[in-house]
């Protein structure tokens, strides 16, 4: 058990995590940024957002998907990053479970992909959500800046000063 | 290790992010051919009593029937009810005598179809309900390649099975 938890509270476990979501995130981002008119009919199909603000969501969340997914992957602002990714995965679990749960309705996700007849899967929605909100919690909590592109161009910087 | 920055820290810089992404995607919409309106028009419009479609539906689209014109053409039995669910949506449950062509395959199965469309004198294009803009999309192909008969069950299978109408399951 104590090893379970080294393993969970350790940097190069965060590491891997991180990367393994920043490059989600950013293939995420991508289709739902080429199709904004389709992104924007699953944001409404979801039913949580007041129409007037449908649109909006559905043109810069991708965006914001799109740099935390970046800054995740070269280790820049970890712990913000994390912290964001973190938020949109908590947001997304809670409007997938509000469809499923309680209006009962299995709506296409537009999770990675903006297609409206593709799949739907409420259950493994959720499921694969939670690990995912693991994984950002533990990349929020023990990424100790541990190999970023920030850190690594300061020991550059410091070896060139050093000489 | 490096010590852990305040947590006013990190979420200033949480802020900052989420705006510069809204900046870049309000920007990238106004400067992109893809681009949509800031406000989209999301609210239903309804053209006769009870009869509700989506905002797209223009008036030159292919006719939208109620539930009840719908029933009027399924007992007529010179009416075919078109699919335009994915295959396991279909499978799982359709109008009855409805024949399925998912508008994401459109190109793969409608030489199948064909034959069907070609006798039929009245084809109704449904999905699942309001929510869903296949059928509208379907009808405006088929329009498109020269059938005249086409019109669009807008209510769709969540309409037909609320009415408890005849449905079956299977391919």
């Amino acid at each position: 058990m104590k090893l379970l938890k080294d393993i969970f509270a350790d940097k190069h476990t965060a590491l891997v995590f991180r990367m393994m979501l920043g490059l989600l995130f950013v293939y995420a981002s991508l289709d739902k940024i080429a199709n904004p008119q389709n992104f924007a009919q699953i944001v409404y199909n979801y039913k949580i957002l007041p129409s007037f603000l449908v649109n909006i969501f559905a043109i810069t969340l991708p965006w914001v998907e799109l740099i935390c997914g970046l800054f995740l992957i070269g280790g820049i602002f970890l712990e913000s990053s994390s912290l964001i990714v973190l938020v949109l995965l908590l947001a997304f679990t809670i409007g997938t479970s509000y469809n499923v749960f309680i209006r009962g309705i299995d709506i296409q996700c537009g999770c990675f992909t903006t297609s409206l007849s593709a799949k739907k899967q409420g259950a493994e929605l959720l499921f694969r959500d939670g690990i995912l909100l693991l994984m950002s919690l533990q990349v929020f909590l023990f990424n100790q800046n541990f190999a970023t592109l920030p850190g690594f161009y300061q020991k550059i910087l410091y070896r060139w000063l050093l000489k | 290790m490096r010590q852990r920055q305040s947590s006013s820290n990190i979420l200033l810089k949480a802020v900052a992010i989420v705006c510069v992404g809204f900046v870049i995607g309000i920007l990238n919409n106004a400067f992109s051919e893809r681009g949509v309106s800031l406000v989209g028009k999301w609210d239903k419009k309804a053209v006769s009593d009870s009869l509700v479609v989506p905002h797209s539906y223009q008036p030159e689209d292919p006719e939208a029937v109620t539930l009840n014109q719908a029933l009027k053409s399924f007992e007529s039995e010179q009416t075919i009810f078109l699919d335009c669910r994915l295959k396991e949506d279909f499978d799982a449950g359709h109008i009855e005598g409805a024949v399925n062509l998912p508008w994401e395959e459109f190109e793969q199965h409608f030489t199948q179809v064909e034959p069907s469309l070609e006798e039929a004198k009245e084809i109704i294009a449904y999905c699942d309900g309001t929510e869903c803009e296949l059928s509208l999309l379907m009808a405006r192909e088929l329009a498109h390649l020269g059938y005249q008969n086409v019109k669009v069950f807008f209510g769709g299978w969540v309409e037909w099975t609320k009415a408890g109408l005849p449905v079956e399951k299977g391919s």
